[in-house]
């Protein structure tokens, strides 16, 4: 039964596919639904089997032998992701709405951007649901490179200026993600001969260069993931990706570059390494400079999305350094992974939330003022931790830092939610200055208010261990509550002192431009060298057909000596006869 | 030494190599062909003088008459309304390929007088006692290198046919007039006279199609007719 | 060597049937010749009735020698004596000259419905028979009369066919290889002279017996060579056949580069193997030539711009492979299993490129037919609109350049086999050179063929039967590859 529910989660996208093509070659124009019912129910069988239970599947046949398994880590993951992306396709529906009524009256260009969104939508879906299921390396690798490489459609979609850059900016880092994946995969994997993510955990602590395969990994699930550094498509995607888009890119696929962490680096493991350790420590330190760097800079952004972005890569770093908790302190890990899996899921119905607000804000609908901003708020309150599924996400990570006295991390924590505060506030600030009335539809506030809900109330339908997960108790409600006053009153004070320089805010991306620099500066070498070599091709070319044209002269005059050899064909006769005469005479005397 | 001397025999030989060097080195081709009724004639006496009526009878009629008629054809003599006559062999030589011809028929002439007197041993001591085969065997050469050296197609087929004789009287010389003897003369003699019908009626095709400049064009890169 | 040739007594004499199957070999195909010159046949069906006695003939005298081995005949005729003989090679290469001669006069009809060819057409009947007639005869005789006569009748047979097409080149050219190919018989009459005037006898049984190594031995040798190799086309000689076959009829092509000159060649070897049993230089000199040839062949036909050029000048080349083979067949000290290979590499090699070159000028010849166009450039866009020729010419180049498992990959795989255990490695390199250059212009020409980008031309569209026998010829010499252990059976029959 649940073999049957797990292949219908994988084949179901595949279905909606073929309806997708059936529908863009078959369907009169006016009647092509990009988004009908079907297209909406890709994630669900995905989002039933996260609720089945748990299982195991073995198949040898499946590409290098196929291992997947559905644990309790694997279940909440698949949850939240299923669901999200379900909200998320409703939300599509809506927000598309416009977009599909013009490629109903015929518009090409926007049959076309449609078909490339609906049919690489569920690919991407597959995806992620595959890699989260997979516990063998290929599936894994496969079920990452296709969503990564698909999600470049849900990008690029408007196809204007700054989404294609952005695309562009995702594609690149994407690109040397992949290649850094691929290439820890495959040394990790050669050092122990095995095709397991279990194997390569083992292989990165017994392996002599195992911190260097686990930093090959980390940087490479870093890109997805949003590690600093590596973290500069975020806000450059963000803004140019549709809102639906955003919402999964930043609240699900974001997350799959964690699940990698998760799964490829021994966490908890007793005996790490020195090197493993102070890898970890790197790791550690990268994490909070993200949570607070992203926060500094991100406040200072013009546009919500690139503020959420900015969001985005701020709670990652809280994660990273939560995940580097694992190998720093092994033996923090075991309590402190159920609150980083409800961190995750919180932040993706969350941000996944905030990222619909923004379609919302663009086309509000008629409804009391107050009422919808303190809905579009709600998300980000609970993100800062001051409410709901935020609080106790907050205490599920809290609690066990405590027992084990981590209190400086803490510290530092509760600080980054200041951050989170100000950014939240910020990016509401901003959908306030930009926001726009009506327009919006039933499927687009309908997803929405739904995403906001399940952010809310996390804890309570999430499929986390039984007692994994408690509400804090009352004398911490403080110590959890107050980062989101003081991250609000630093967002008005910045604002404040900023207000002189409005106008000059800083550019998304931040580093885009300096890597594009960088970049450049080495291309010119290179590009010269590259002349170089086509100067040379070329010459060598005309060289070569030069020597070809003579030596076909020469082979042309050397055959004219046919018609010598067919004038004188009597004479050479007599020569050969008297030749071997002569010869056989000679040999013959001998 | 006098004694042996046959006289007949030698006449006819100086005449038969004679009359094969005017035929093989006459620009004027109706005189060519006038001497080669005589040499052919000089043939039939020696086919009698060596002890073979049938051979003198084949060459009388194969010889004499057939292949005379067709060199006559060929030149266009026989049917006047036709073309114009063949009259003179304009193809010109260098001087390089002619003295290449003479050094390939000197040395022709040697390994086959060689090969003759490695046959007949005693050749060696008297040659003059076998004056017909020495004038085969400097025929032989000669039309050899003229059948080389020659561009007009008529002088070659003439050439070939004097190269025939040649080899005939060769034959004959060295294995006497057994039947296997006359039996391979016969079918040359057939053979010549076939070829050279054969070949009349080409350079009468080709003068009728191309022109004089087509007997001598062997070798050259064909003109392009466009 | 000579034993190989069947120059020995035979155990049993010939049965009845066997004399009439001999009979109707020599004689039926002159009759039908003549009956074909009466009443030209229109269709191919009258063919194929005639075929059938010829091909039943060449049946029988195939069960005849596989029951009783070699067989012999002797006729004495006013104190001359004409004999023939039967042995396995004789039987190939008969079975190989009546399929191909049958498949060219099948092929006659519909060509001739096509091009119009005028009123000498109906000569071709009777030249055709006794051309066949004669190849038979050479394929048998044993004495050097009647080798002569076959010769003679062959050469003048095929002198006559190749010029019937009556345009100037052709009489030009057929004017040139006439007067050549009396001048080589003169000169092969000479060397018969000197034997006769040495030994006194024709018969090549009894000859072998008597002739010991001298000098007339040497001088015959030289002159038969000389004036054979100038009628076989051997490399320094061979340049009157590419004009012959520029302008000559498709199916009388086929007939002379898979047959004509190929006796010529066997008759060298032939007497060569009783006059020269044991000389080092004479063979090499012949080998070094054929090195020469398949370079010289190669190269011609890889720059050549006209098709049947091609063809022929791929003969010249192909002709080498033969050529070099010669040290192994008559040199001295060459160990038993070399010399059986080469035997074997040498005779499968002819049979293959017989059957292999016949298709591929029928090939050629459909191609030219269809398009109008002599010229290589000719022939763009025709893989488009006559896969069917240009499958047949793919298939005999495939025997051409000796791929596996054609028969020219068998035949040079045993060559090869033969020359690399007597460390003859000038031949290997000859060889593989050949193949490659075989490969260069096999896929110039094909490259040609398949320019898409050329205008499309009206074809003429072909007899329906004119691409199946090209392609009937061109699958034999393929098949025989696969099935070579049947030629390579009747080659090693009939020993004593």
């Amino acid at each position: 039964m649940i073999t049957l529910l797990l292949a219908l989660a994988l084949l179901w996208p595949f279905g909606v596919m073929g309806h997708a093509v059936w529908l863009a070659y078959r369907a009169p124009e006016a009647q092509r639904d990009y988004f009908s019912v079907l297209w909406l129910s890709a994630a669900w069988p995905a989002l039933l089997l996260a609720y089945v239970g748990e299982a195991q599947w073995t198949m040898d046949a499946w590409m290098l032998g196929g291992e997947w398994e559905l644990n309790s880590l694997s279940r909440p993951w698949l949850a939240f992701t299923a669901l999200l992306w379900s909200l998320a396709a409703v939300h599509a529906r809506g927000y598309f709405a416009a977009e599909q009524a013009q490629a109903q009256r015929g518009d090409q260009d926007a049959q076309r951007r449609l078909l490339r969104l609906a049919l690489l939508w569920p690919l991407t879906l597959l995806g992620n649901v595959l890699l989260i299921i997979a516990q063998d390396i290929a599936s894994f690798y496969l079920g990452f490179a296709v969503m990564t490489f698909a999600a470049y459609a849900l990008v690029v979609h408007t196809g204007t200026q700054e989404a294609r850059l952005g695309a562009k900016a995702y594609l690149i880092l994407a690109v040397l993600g992949e290649g850094l994946i691929l290439g820890g995969f495959l040394w990790s994997a050669g050092a122990a001969d095995t095709l397991m993510l279990q194997g390569v955990r083992e292989s990165i602590v017994s392996a002599e260069h195992g911190a260097w395969m686990a930093a090959l990994l980390c940087l490479g699930f870093g890109v997805k993931a949003g590690v600093i550094g590596l973290h500069v498509w975020l806000p450059l995607a963000h803004p140019a990706a549709p809102a639906p888009a955003s919402a999964v890119l930043s609240g699900v696929m974001i997350k799959a570059g964690l699940l990698g962490w998760i799964s490829v680096l021994p966490l908890s493991h007793a005996q790490v390494s020195g090197a493993l350790a102070q890898f970890g420590h790197w790791m550690l330190v990268a994490g909070l400079a993200a949570a607070f760097a992203a926060a500094v800079y991100g406040v200072f952004q013009r546009h919500p999305k690139a503020v959420l972005a900015y969001s985005s890569i701020s709670q990652m770093g809280m994660m990273t350094a939560l995940v580097a908790m694992g190998l720093v302190a092994p033996d923090v890990w075991p309590l402190l992974w159920p609150g980083l899996v409800l961190f995750a899921a919180h932040h993706a119905l969350a941000k996944g939330s905030l990222f619909m607000g923004t379609s919302i804000s663009e086309h509000l609908p008629r409804w009391p003022q107050p009422l919808v901003w303190a809905l579009l708020a709600l998300p980000g309150i609970s993100l800062a931790g001051a409410i709901g599924a935020g609080m106790v996400s907050k205490w599920g990570v809290k609690a066990p830092l405590y027992e084990m006295h981590h209190e400086s991390l803490i510290k530092l924590l509760s600080w980054a939610a200041v951050g989170t505060a100000a950014l939240v506030s910020a990016a509401l600030w901003r959908q306030w200055q930009q926001r726009h009335q009506g327009g919006s539809n039933r499927e687009q506030w309908g997803a929405w208010l739904v995403a906001v809900i399940a952010a809310l109330l996390t804890p309570l339908w999430l499929p986390l261990p039984a007692g994994s997960i408690e509400m804090p108790p009352l004398k911490e409600w403080l110590g959890i509550m107050w980062p989101f006053p003081v991250g609000v009153l630093f967002a008005a004070v910045g604002w404040l002192l900023t207000r002189p320089l409005t106008g000059k805010t800083l550019p998304a991306g931040d580093l885009w431009g300096f890597y594009a620099f960088v970049v450049g500066a080495v291309l010119v070498p290179i590009r010269a060298f590259g002349h170089c070599c086509g100067r040379l091709k070329s010459a060598s070319v005309i060289t070569a057909q030069k020597a070809e044209e003579t030596l076909m002269g020469h082979l042309t005059r050397l055959l004219s000596g046919e018609s010598w050899l067919r004038h004188h064909t009597s004479g050479l006769m007599m020569m050969l006869a008297v030749l071997l005469a002569a010869l056989l005479m000679w040999e013959g005397q001998r | 030494m006098l004694a042996s001397f046959d006289v007949i025999e030698v006449l006819l030989a100086l005449c038969l190599t004679g009359s094969a060097f005017v035929c093989l080195f006459d620009r004027h081709l109706v005189r060519a062909s006038c001497f080669f009724f005589v040499f052919a004639g000089a043939m039939v006496l020696a086919w009698l003088k060596l002890g073979a009526p049938w051979l003198a009878a084949s060459e009388l009629l194969l010889g004499v008459l057939l292949t005379g008629l067709c060199f006559f054809y060929a030149l266009g003599l026989l049917s006047p309304g036709a073309s114009a006559p063949l009259k003179h062999d304009k193809f010109s030589h260098p001087w390089s390929r002619v003295a290449m011809r003479v050094v390939l028929a000197l040395a022709w002439f040697v390994m086959v007088g060689a090969a003759i007197r490695y046959v007949i041993g005693d050749m060696m001591y008297s040659p003059a006692e076998h004056p017909l085969l020495l004038a085969g065997v400097l025929i032989a050469a000669l039309a050899l290198a003229a059948f080389a050296l020659h561009r007009h197609l008529f002088r070659r087929l003439l050439a070939f046919n004097l190269l025939g004789s040649g080899v005939f009287i060769l034959l004959a010389g060295v294995a006497g007039t057994s039947a296997a003897a006359q039996m391979l003369i016969s079918v040359g003699l057939l053979v010549a006279c076939l070829g050279t019908m054969l070949g009349a009626l080409l350079i009468r095709q080709l003068l009728h199609l191309e022109g004089v400049e087509a007997l001598g064009r062997d070798g050259k890169p064909q003109r392009s007719k466009a | 060597m000579t034993w190989r040739f069947g120059l020995f007594d035979s155990t049993f004499a010939p049965l009845v049937s066997t004399h009439w199957a001999l009979l109707v070999a020599l004689v039926f195909p002159l009759l039908m010749g003549g009956l074909a010159a009466l009443f030209p046949p229109k269709r191919a069906w009258p063919v194929v009735l005639a075929s059938v006695p010829l091909l039943a003939s060449g049946g029988v005298l195939l069960i005849a020698f596989q029951e009783a081995g070699l067989l012999g005949w002797q006729w004495e005729i006013a104190g001359l004596i004409l004999s023939l003989r039967l042995n396995g090679l004789s039987v190939l290469l008969l079975l190989t000259t009546q399929c191909i001669v049958v498949a060219a006069a099948l092929y006659t009809p519909g060509h001739f419905r096509l091009t119009e060819p005028g009123p000498l057409a109906r000569w071709l009947w009777p030249l055709m028979g006794v051309a066949l007639s004669a190849l038979s005869l050479i394929w048998l005789a044993t004495d050097l009369l009647t080798l002569y006569i076959a010769l003679e009748l062959m050469g003048l047979a095929a002198v006559g066919m190749l010029m019937l097409s009556g345009k100037a080149p052709a009489l030009l050219a057929g004017m040139r290889y006439l007067l050549l190919a009396l001048v080589g018989s003169l000169t092969y009459l000479l060397g018969v002279a000197l034997i006769l005037g040495q030994w006194g006898r024709l018969d090549l049984q009894g000859l072998a017996e008597v002739i010991e190594p001298g000098p007339v031995a040497w001088f015959a040798a030289a002159l038969i060579g000389a004036g054979l190799a100038l009628k076989a086309a051997l490399f320094p000689l061979h340049a009157w056949l590419t004009p012959v076959h520029e302008n000559a009829w498709t199916p009388v092509s086929a007939l002379h580069a898979g047959l004509v000159i190929k006796a010529s060649m066997f008759m060298l070897l032939q007497l060569w193997s009783i006059l020269l049993p044991d000389t080092f230089y004479a063979p090499r000199i012949i080998a070094w030539l054929g090195l020469l040839a398949i370079v010289w062949g190669g190269l011609l036909a890889w720059r050549t711009d006209s098709l049947k050029t091609l063809v022929a000048s791929s003969t010249v080349a192909q002709l080498g492979y033969l050529m070099v083979a010669f040290p192994l067949l008559l040199g001295p000290d060459i160990a038993p299993l070399p010399r059986a290979l080469a035997w074997e590499g040498f005779w499968l090699q002819l049979v293959g490129h017989a059957f292999a070159k016949a298709a591929m000028f029928m090939a050629a010849g459909n191609l030219i037919l269809a398009t109008g166009e002599h010229t290589l450039k000719g022939l763009a866009g025709t893989s488009r609109r006559l896969p069917l020729s240009l499958l047949v010419f793919g298939i005999a180049s495939i025997t051409l350049m000796g791929l596996p498992p054609s028969s020219g990959f068998t035949a040079k795989w045993m060559l090869l086999e033969a020359m690399i255990i007597t460390q003859q490695w000038w031949a290997v390199a000859a060889l593989l050179t050949g193949t490659l250059l075989t490969a260069a212009y096999v896929f110039r020409m094909f490259r040609y063929s398949f320019d898409e980008t050329a205008p499309r031309h009206r074809y003429q569209p072909l007899a329906p039967g004119m691409d199946l026998i090209a392609m009937l010829l061109a699958l034999t010499a393929f098949a025989l590859g696969l099935l070579a252990h049947f030629p390579l059976e009747l080659m090693h029959g009939g020993s004593p």
